[in-house]
């Protein structure tokens, strides 16, 4: 198996905000994490890159334990990863933001220029390599964020709501980046709460709630299923009661 | 006996130390930042209740609360005009900034005190008990009691009362507070005003039985950080019981190893807790 | 870099100092800059360009200092052969305080730092060993040539523009490199930059050691200058603060910040002290702290991002 997680508890004091919950993933697949705000997801998604260690639990990425590596073991594994609110570097510029991550694999500056270079290319922040990351918007950050992970050279990329907070347009255009991405044969897995970008990204998607996983399976046939209509709705429900 | 002496001395200084850290574990879990001018605050009390006995001819009655309004409103002013602006940069910019400040402060005082030490007259508040062959200067004891009523009062009123919970509610997450109709900015004022009034009120009561001087606030400054850093940053309770802890064995060393070492086995005693225990001994991280 | 002409022309002018004034006084100001420089790029290190902000290098500048005079005063050593010992010292000691710190948020660092400085200064004012309070004096008359016992500043400008060059050379070829990115990546944020694989601790403690060991160097050149050292001239809470404001002040994290800032403030502050006599210490750090509060205030990047502001501006007026 490419990715595994089993049994995953993260908890914080008495609240479990994971609990149990399950995930494989294959190489070269897109899988989506879907669910209600605070059903655990983000949460979940932080064990799987490192950043939190789970309470309980396992994770095996390429068949090697990773459960308790930092961060950046997991990156030199081959594990890149978005954050949901872009952290670019903001005193430096767009190719040196990218560089940061080529250097992981191109330990010299030459290589690491190179390598930034034809990933700034691809997701199309090429007219932008010497502005500084400051002077990006929201869009912008989210694609340098991107970037910078493609430049780590990953097997698995990550990608925390990466199209959140974006215009229909953008959403197309990140869509259709995320889509090459893939192309070049990288397994994704992408947390994200618009059921759209899910419904034509995806080709798995996995349902959270309440910290557990509570369908998983072809994105058309799980937003239809009655337990993730009434999670959805319960939420709904309790928004509005609010 | 001695020893129980030394103890209870170490304790009513303790309690003072709580106080003032209690300011600046407040405003730290306000906003994150280190007021490196906290100590150089307490010099500027200490001061302020000396001009007002030996000018004005006000006693602790007056110059005590006196101090706290005065400090209330540098800390309100120092929010305003600074760190309003700092809090938010780069951390580099938050540290220069109160460093700046407690520069200045030290070396006007300076300037316009002179090195000299002052202090005020010893029988301001006058007596000694001695309850069983323990004897306790009366100023001491006032200063060790008030101390610790205010900062387990700062306690209740973070925890009790409505004022608290909204002052809490902007050190958990400022735009959600800010959903609930709460002004982020007057909070972290009224955090500033209120951690500078504590050694405002801590500064006064020192006054009334240790010397004054402009760099008194040097030394000061680090005890509360490591009182900070042991209670664990932004907990009032924290804070009390690693104050009352600090004094006692700052009193204990003194008496044991030398007066000159007191420091050095406080700073060593931090430097070790931070390799056992970084997160402090009672924070979470 | 787009000023590179502008640095050559300073350190001509740098250079050409000495043989331009005839004023010892000035000849005199003109090698404390560069010590000051030395001292504030060695800071930068750490401060600047990993964002780790120390208010406790003293403790690195007085292990130089006193190293280098212990080996005369015990050993009987030329206070130079001391530097290496400091050097090692403070490595050791920046071990010991970034190892657990390093972990935790940035204030705890700038904390234990101040801590272990003035316990260090406290130790060294009650150690019969390095002088106690009184503190320790180098050779009084040169015994040869490796005593660097010069009586006109100008060698010692020529040393320490030397050492200076050598250090420059050396941040400009880090910034450069993996480390110099990593290095501003780290500042930028330590979740990122874990993210890409940046091991964050090792990275820190790499900027640390370095950072102190070039902080001590410029300690034991101080002490083989000045020849007399005391616990608070080499280990004061005042060499500390003096070291993050000249970084500060010029442009923490650029390479000629720390020049820039000792050039502006070393000539002040002996300025200063020379017109108020012992008094001015005191209106010297008046007039530090006012410094970099407003540029706290108003210009966290320091003279280097003012003046690129200036300089962007101007550019953009030409269509």
């Amino acid at each position: 198996m490419f990715l595994e997680a089993r049994d995953i508890v993260k908890a914080f004091g008495a609240f479990k905000a994971v609990d149990g919950a399950e995930l494989d993933v294959n190489e070269g697949e897109i899988v989506g994490l879907i669910g209600p705000n605070g059903a655990g997801k983000s949460t979940f998604f932080n064990c799987l890159s490192g950043d939190a260690e789970p309470t309980d639990g396992t994770i095996h990425f390429l068949g090697r334990d990773v459960t308790a590596l930092s961060p950046e073991a997991h990156a030199r594994l081959g594990m890149a990863r978005t954050f949901q609110v872009p952290v670019t570097f903001e005193d430096m510029t767009v190719v040196q933001n990218v560089m940061v991550g080529a250097f992981l694999r191109h330990p010299h500056r030459i290589g690491a220029m190179r390598k930034a270079e034809e990933i700034l290319e691809f997701t199309g922040l090429a007219h932008l390599a010497g502005s500084p990351a400051k002077s990006l918007g929201t869009p912008g950050r989210k694609r340098l964020e991107i970037a910078r992970a493609l430049a780590t050279e990953p097997r698995l990329l990550l990608l925390d709501e990466a199209l959140a907070g974006l215009t229909p347009g953008e959403v197309r255009l990140a869509i259709e980046l995320v889509r090459r991405i893939k192309g070049l044969g990288i397994t994704i897995v992408i947390v994200e709460h618009i059921m759209e970008v899910i419904l034509s990204l995806a080709e798995r998607a996995v349902v959270f709630h309440q910290g557990k996983v509570i369908a998983s399976g072809a994105p058309r046939a799980v937003v239809d299923d009655p337990a993730v209509v009434a999670a959805y709705l319960g939420h709904h429900m309790k928004r509005v009661r609010m | 006996m001695i020893l129980l002496q030394v103890v209870v001395s170490g304790l009513l200084m303790g309690a003072v130390y709580a106080l003032f850290s209690s300011g600046l574990t407040l405003i730290w879990g306000m906003m994150n930042v280190v007021n490196f001018a906290h100590g150089d605050f307490v010099m500027l009390a200490m001061y302020a209740a000396f001009f007002a006995f030996s000018l004005l001819h006000l006693g602790p009655v007056f110059f005590i609360p006196g101090a706290a309004a005065l400090l209330f409103v540098l800390g309100v002013a120092v929010y305003l005009g600074l760190m309003r602006h700092v809090s938010r940069g780069p951390m580099l910019a938050q540290i220069l900034g109160t460093f700046g400040l407690a520069l200045v402060l030290r070396y006007a005082a300076f300037w316009a005190f002179t090195a000299n030490f002052v202090s005020l007259p010893d029988n301001l508040v006058g007596g000694t008990f001695d309850i069983h062959g323990l004897r306790i200067e009366a100023s001491r004891l006032l200063a060790g009691v008030l101390a610790l009523v205010i900062t387990i009062g700062m306690h209740l009123v973070l925890t009790r009362t409505a004022l608290g919970s909204r002052l809490l509610a902007v050190a958990e997450d400022r735009d959600a507070a800010m959903l609930m109709g709460i002004r982020p900015d007057r909070m972290q004022a009224l955090a500033w005003g209120i951690g500078a009034a504590s050694t405002g009120v801590a500064g006064a009561l020192i006054a009334l039985f240790f010397y004054i001087s402009p760099t008194v606030g040097e030394s000061l400054s680090l005890i509360a950080f490591v009182v900070v850093c042991l209670g664990g940053f932004g907990s009032v309770p924290g804070a009390l019981i690693a104050g009352l802890g600090i004094g006692v064995i700052e009193a204990l060393s003194a008496y044991l190893i030398g007066a000159v070492y007191q420091d050095v086995v406080v700073y060593a005693l931090f430097l070790g807790v931070l390799w056992i225990r970084p997160q402090g001994l009672m924070g979470t991280n | 870099m787009k000023h590179w002409p502008l640095a050559v022309i300073g350190f001509l002018f740098i250079a050409a100092w000495p043989l331009m004034v005839q004023d010892v006084f000035l000849q005199r100001v003109g090698a404390l800059v560069l010590l000051a420089a030395i001292s504030a790029s060695a800071w930068n290190l750490l401060g600047g360009y990993a964002g780790q902000v120390s208010v406790g290098h003293a403790v690195y500048f007085g292990a130089g200092a006193y190293a280098s005079l212990v080996v005369y005063t015990e050993l009987g050593w030329p206070p130079i052969a001391g530097a290496p010992i400091g050097v090692l010292v403070s490595m050791g000691i920046s071990a010991l305080v970034g190892t657990p710190t390093f972990r935790l948020r940035g204030h705890y660092f700038s904390m234990a730092t101040i801590a272990a400085a003035e316990l260090f200064r406290i130790l060294a004012a009650n150690w019969p060993l390095l002088g106690a309070a009184v503190g320790l004096m180098g050779p009084p008359v040169p015994r040869g040539f490796w005593d660097l016992s010069f009586l006109s500043p100008v060698p010692y400008h020529y040393l320490f523009l030397g050492v200076l060059i050598v250090l420059l050379a050396l941040i400009w070829q880090m910034q450069r490199s993996r480390m110099g990115f990593y290095l501003a990546a780290i500042r930028g944020g330590d979740r990122a930059a874990r993210s890409l694989g940046v091991p964050v601790l090792r990275y820190k403690l790499y900027a640390l050691l370095l950072s102190a060991g070039f902080t001590s160097l410029a300690g034991s050149l101080y002490a083989v200058m000045v020849g007399f050292i005391d616990p608070d001239s080499a280990l004061g809470i005042v060499i500390s603060v003096k070291l993050l404001i000249i970084a500060a002040l010029g442009g923490a994290g650029t390479l000629f910040g720390p020049l820039i800032g000792a050039m502006i403030l070393i000539p002040l502050e002996e300025t200063t002290n020379a017109m108020f006599g012992g008094g001015g210490t005191g209106i010297t750090f008046i007039i530090y702290g006012a410094i970099i509060l407003l540029v706290a205030r108003f210009q966290p990047g320091g003279v280097a991002a003012f003046w690129d502001k200036l300089t962007t501006r101007r550019v953009r007026h030409v269509p």
